[in-house]
């Protein structure tokens, strides 16, 4: 597997940034749903401190992989009709948008709520808005919003890959694996 | 040698002069300015704000020894801008704003450090009295009384986070109190 994107295969790097966010993205699901559930005290602190700290690491993930797929563009899509190819870049251009849309409304909640984030206790982000009651609940709606969007848009993109490997049979899925395809 | 020392008495009592004929009280409350209090939540500051508290302050500069300075402070009116947290904060794990409804703080004897006074006072805390120092620098202006300082001091002394909140991983111990006031003369107190 070479660093850079190959016609047939995603390069290392964005491979990697693929699937750590795929990871995190599941922490950050569970951590919420926790914290959901948890009582205010420190352990709904403690969660809800790990889930913006995860969330900004998305963010800043997401900035780094923005920058790298500007820098190593993704393979060609394989044949496919073409309401299929506008399907994915559809639901590619709304994931990277949910991977930005949805840490900084959650951190537009947290300064809203008056309760800054810090990132893993190592340093406290600025407050991007002031305290607003209303507004942060606004955001809470939001935020969920955007949540059940990305977890559609994520449904129907992992619905295509397994699609494409196991029905169509083209091998599209070791486009973003490091194994060889045969 | 005798006459410069004199003169330099004399002096002296010419300073002090003015000074004890403008030693006064003074008072503010919420509407003087904030009092406020900065905590730290899994490793991120906030702050928040007492809406009701008084204040008392004798002060005579040529006599620092003898001032007194008061504040009582109604728990209840503990303000961080978010609903839920006020109300545990006024709640029984907390300042139990039901049961102690007022802190206070005491102070008596002012001694310069710098440009600033440092004063050791008791504060009275859910129940609890503690000593802590508290740093404020004084600017007049015109008939009013700028008093702007702080302290440092640690909630769990005085039972501040009560259960889980005893734990200081996610909230922790230090906290910074933080006022900016401007006082204004108490003329009740004026009168013997």
């Amino acid at each position: 597997m070479t660093v850079r994107s190959k016609p047939a295969r995603y390069g290392s790097v964005a491979q990697a940034l693929h699937w750590v966010i795929v990871g995190l993205l599941i922490v950050q699901f569970t951590l919420a749903k926790v914290a959901d559930h948890l009582p205010l005290g420190p352990d709904k602190v403690g969660t809800l401190a790990r889930h913006k700290s995860v969330g900004i690491t998305i963010l800043m993930l997401a900035i780094l992989r923005l920058a790298w797929r500007l820098f190593d563009p993704p393979p060609p899509l394989p044949p496919m009709p073409r309401w299929q190819a506008t399907a994915a870049h559809v639901t590619h251009f709304a994931m990277y948008a949910l991977l930005f849309a949805m840490p900084l409304t959650g951190w537009m909640m947290s300064s809203a709520s008056n309760y800054p984030v810090s990132w893993f206790g190592i340093f406290q982000l600025p407050d991007l808005v002031g305290p607003d009651h209303d507004f942060k609940e606004a955001l809470e709606d939001i935020h969920e919003t955007f949540f059940n969007i990305l977890a559609t848009v994520a449904g129907l993109h992992i619905a295509a890959a397994l699609k494409h490997q196991f029905i169509d049979r083209d091998g599209l899925l070791f486009r973003m694996l490091p194994w060889r395809s045969r | 040698m005798a006459i410069p020392l004199r003169l330099k008495s004399c002096a002296v009592l010419m300073t002090l002069l003015p000074a004890i004929a403008t030693a006064a009280g003074w008072r503010g409350d919420q509407h003087s300015g904030a009092l406020q209090f900065t905590a730290t939540q899994a490793g991120a500051k906030f702050s928040g704000h007492f809406g009701e508290f008084k204040v008392k302050f004798d002060f005579d500069a040529a006599n620092p020894a003898k001032g007194v300075l008061d504040v009582a402070i109604a728990t209840a009116s503990a303000d961080t801008a978010d609903r839920e947290r006020d109300e545990l904060l006024h709640g029984r794990d907390f300042f139990w704003a039901e049961h102690f409804p007022q802190a206070t703080y005491h102070a008596e004897g002012f001694k310069p450090d710098g440009k600033a006074w440092v004063a050791i006072g008791q504060l009275t805390l859910r129940g609890v009295t503690q000593p802590v120092t508290v740093r404020f620098e004084l600017k007049p202006k015109q008939k009013r009384l700028g008093m702007k300082g702080g302290a440092a001091l640690r909630r769990l002394e005085f039972g501040v986070g009560q259960g889980d909140w005893t734990e200081t991983n996610w909230l922790a111990d230090p906290v910074d109190v933080a006022f900016d006031l401007s006082l204004q003369p108490d003329t009740a107190a004026a009168s013997p």
